[in-house]
């Protein structure tokens, strides 16, 4: 009977206890899960940074679907063009999402002239653009209104084969309007043009990397075996951006490379910055089935970040100037605010926007607080403004305790108000042993000089009573000696006899 | 006692050739004296790994475990030993297993007094002053391989280039008696199996 009674006041309980576990509050609001890595080389969940704001095909936006769009660029006024290449055209977008209007042909010599597949786009601070007309083999410069300006055509140069086949992908200008190019099937680097079209020459190759493996099977084979070899040819570039500073930044799929985003600077040497934990390459780990990140499109924002887009996974990657990664969002799939083919990434006004070819639609996504707070401490830090930055990182901390680069921007601003202790914590909590080392340095010194004098008198009252305990033993000694002189020495005979 | 413990090991890794040479011939060296070093092998491994700076400590304390260092260190110690013993055996040593495990245990000694100092040192060290803590540490490696050499030489009467291809070999010898050990271990796993699978196929006949 009791039992009875047992099992039912247990039972009720339990049912209790059911009704009373609130609903599961792990759902999120996001199609991805977000992370980032700490020190130990581990994805650590990590608040998502940004949130898919809403989904725009071209349907909706009344010019009928896009087909297969290849990129899209943002100016200035934050006017959004995308690239249609299936329609051969041009939209141009402002950012309340109306059409302002279609390019799809110009006037050339009074005769009317389209695009063929167009590729690649940019805007430069003038308005004026410049389309990578694939198909037709040129550059189209056209002026905002639409007119044209000229063409960037095949170039004849010494160094350039004359069968080649010009067919321009990516192009970007810089504040001198030198035009930079990626181009199909050159291997040498990105094309560089002056402002009148003219070819200059090439920047930025990729580093064909070494294979011992295949040198050793070289050694061993034929040379009928060595011509039926692949050739080791540097991979083409897959993207190119430019920063306020006229440094281009530049993206390619070499899966193996450890450097796939590169800074160049006007003399073509990779300037980029890799202060962070990791190589600069999106994805430190990866199911092997998976691959690594594919990134094939780059966007520099204000502030010295940029953003790389993983096509592979459809992730991106958003970076500081100082090579360590922020935050990591987006993923594949057929939910609202995932992507199939993403081709090229944006932003515009603290949005971002991801054009996805598969699907051909755009997605905006907006920044959660977390987000804006890490853009808002990141951009505090680069313009030296470390203090300003402190209270940011520390709401940063309150929604993401694992945020290691917050703990060292925290570090770094202690460290320039030379309060070093505190700044030792921070480094330790960042795994930041640079900043640690020059904390300390400072710490140690400082604590010296205050001790200086406990640790003089705390030496001196050493020596002094290591000498007075010297002196009491040989004083000692000599007295004992003295003493034992006139009968001690046949005992002591006797005792060395005993020990030999 | 403090003869055992402190002067006889301290004077034996200054002046390694006398040093061997007491242990073997006059009975100074005593294999719990070995073991006891051995202890405190472990023991400043351990202190090292959970307290030495902070730059120059890349271990995750998460995955910090005392027992795996007590075996990575207790285990290698006492395959070398088995392993010179069944080598030297072979290549007319004279050294008897005590004193291989003695001399091992002497000679591992520099490792407990450059490790212990190094430890508090690189708690009070900048990035610039770790190489010292690095250089020290070779140093003690390095003096931990001489003393091991000379502690060979001495205990089996080797010339010296025969020592180096006794402990070449000895190292080889290491390799194989993991490689059997492991043999066997899977072997007996599989006999284990087997016999498991005839008693169940036994019992869901009847």
């Amino acid at each position: 009977m009791t039992a009875k009674k047992w099992f039912l006041v247990v039972a009720a309980a339990s049912l209790l206890f059911i009704n009373a576990t609130p609903a599961p509050a792990y759902a999120s609001s996001t199609p991805y899960e977000s992370y980032n890595y700490n020190y130990w080389e581990e994805a650590v969940p990590a608040p998502a940074a940004y949130v898919p704001d809403r989904v725009i095909s071209g349907k909706e936006l009344g010019v009928g679907d896009f087909v297969e769009p290849a990129d899209m660029v943002v100016d200035d006024n934050g006017l959004i063009h995308v690239v249609d290449s299936g329609n051969n055209r041009i939209v141009r977008i402002d950012e309340k999402w109306q059409v302002q209007d279609i390019i799809d042909g110009f006037s050339n010599d009074g005769k009317r002239d389209g695009f063929k597949n167009p590729t690649g786009m940019y805007v430069d601070g003038d308005g004026m653009m410049y389309i990578a007309d694939t198909d037709n083999g040129r550059v189209v410069v056209l002026d905002k209104d639409g007119s044209l300006v000229r063409f960037i055509e095949k170039p004849n140069s010494d160094i350039l084969a004359s069968d080649f086949k010009f067919a321009p992908l990516k192009v970007t200008v810089d504040k001198a309007k030198r035009v930079f190019v990626i181009a199909q099937g050159m291997f040498e680097g990105i094309m560089q043009f002056d402002p009148d079209g003219e070819f200059i020459g090439f920047v930025g190759t990729n580093k064909v990397q070494r294979d011992y493996t295949e040198f050793f099977w070289r050694l061993f084979s034929t040379k009928a075996q060595k011509a039926q070899m692949i050739l080791f040819i540097p991979t083409e570039f897959s993207n190119i951006d430019i920063d306020a500073k006229g440094f281009v930044y530049a993206t390619n799929i070499d899966p193996g490379s450890q450097e796939p985003v590169k800074r160049l600077n006007p003399s073509g040497e990779d300037v980029l910055k890799r202060y962070g934990y990791f190589h600069v390459k999106g994805d430190i780990l990866y199911r092997l089935s998976v691959g690594p990140s594919k990134l094939i499109d780059v966007k520099v924002q204000n502030d010295g970040m940029y953003s790389v887009l993983d096509s592979n996974q459809g992730k991106i990657f958003t970076y500081n100037d100082e090579g360590d990664l922020l935050y990591v969002y987006g993923g594949k799939s057929n939910q609202a605010g995932t992507f199939k083919t993403p081709v090229a990434i944006e932003s515009v006004g603290g949005n971002h926007l991801v054009l996805d070819r598969g699907k051909s639609n755009i997605v905006a996504f907006k920044p959660t607080k977390f987000g804006s707070k890490v853009n808002e401490a990141v951009m505090l830090h680069h313009n030296g403004e470390d203090k300003q930055a402190v209270p940011v990182w520390e709401e940063v901390l309150r929604l993401n305790a694992n945020y290691d680069i917050a703990y060292i921007g925290i570090g770094k601003s202690l460290l320039m108000e030379k309060r070093n202790k505190e700044a030792l914590q921070y480094f330790k909590l960042g795994m930041d042993r640079d900043g640690y080392s020059v904390a300390y340095k400072r710490y140690r010194r400082e604590f010296m000089k205050e001790h200086f004098g406990n640790f003089l008198s705390v030496l001196v009252a050493l020596a002094a009573s290591w000498f007075a305990f010297k002196l009491y033993r040989a004083v000692s000694r000599k007295r004992k000696h003295k003493l034992n002189r006139p009968s001690g020495s046949g005992a002591q005979n006797i005792g060395e006899g005993k020990a030999l | 006692m403090k003869q055992d413990f402190i002067k006889f090991p301290l004077h034996l890794i200054v002046h390694p050739f006398d040093g061997f040479w007491d242990m073997k011939y006059d009975g100074k060296g005593k294999v719990r004296v070995a073991l006891f070093i051995l202890a405190l092998v472990v023991l400043t491994v351990i202190l090292q790994n959970q307290f030495a700076g902070f730059l120059v400590n890349y271990n995750d304390p998460r995955y910090l475990n005392s027992l795996t260092q007590l075996i990575t260190i207790v285990f290698p110690f006492f395959l070398w030993c088995v392993s010179n013993w069944a080598i030297t055996t072979l290549m007319d040593g004279e050294g008897k297993f005590k004193e291989i495990v003695m001399a091992t245990g002497y000679a591992l000694l520099p490792l407990v007094l450059i490790y212990v100092p190094m430890t508090i040192a690189s708690r009070f060290m900048v990035q610039e002053e770790t190489a010292f803590y690095y250089l020290f540490h070779s140093i003690s490696t390095i003096w931990f391989i001489g003393l091991l050499f000379v502690g060979t030489m001495t205990v089996h009467q080797y010339s010296a280039f025969k020592t180096i291809v006794t402990m070449a070999l000895t190292v080889i010898v290491m390799g194989i008696i993991v490689f059997l050990g492991t043999l066997v271990m899977s072997m007996m796993q599989q006999i284990i199996e087997f016999i498991v699978n005839i008693y169940r196929e036994l019992t869901f006949r009847t």
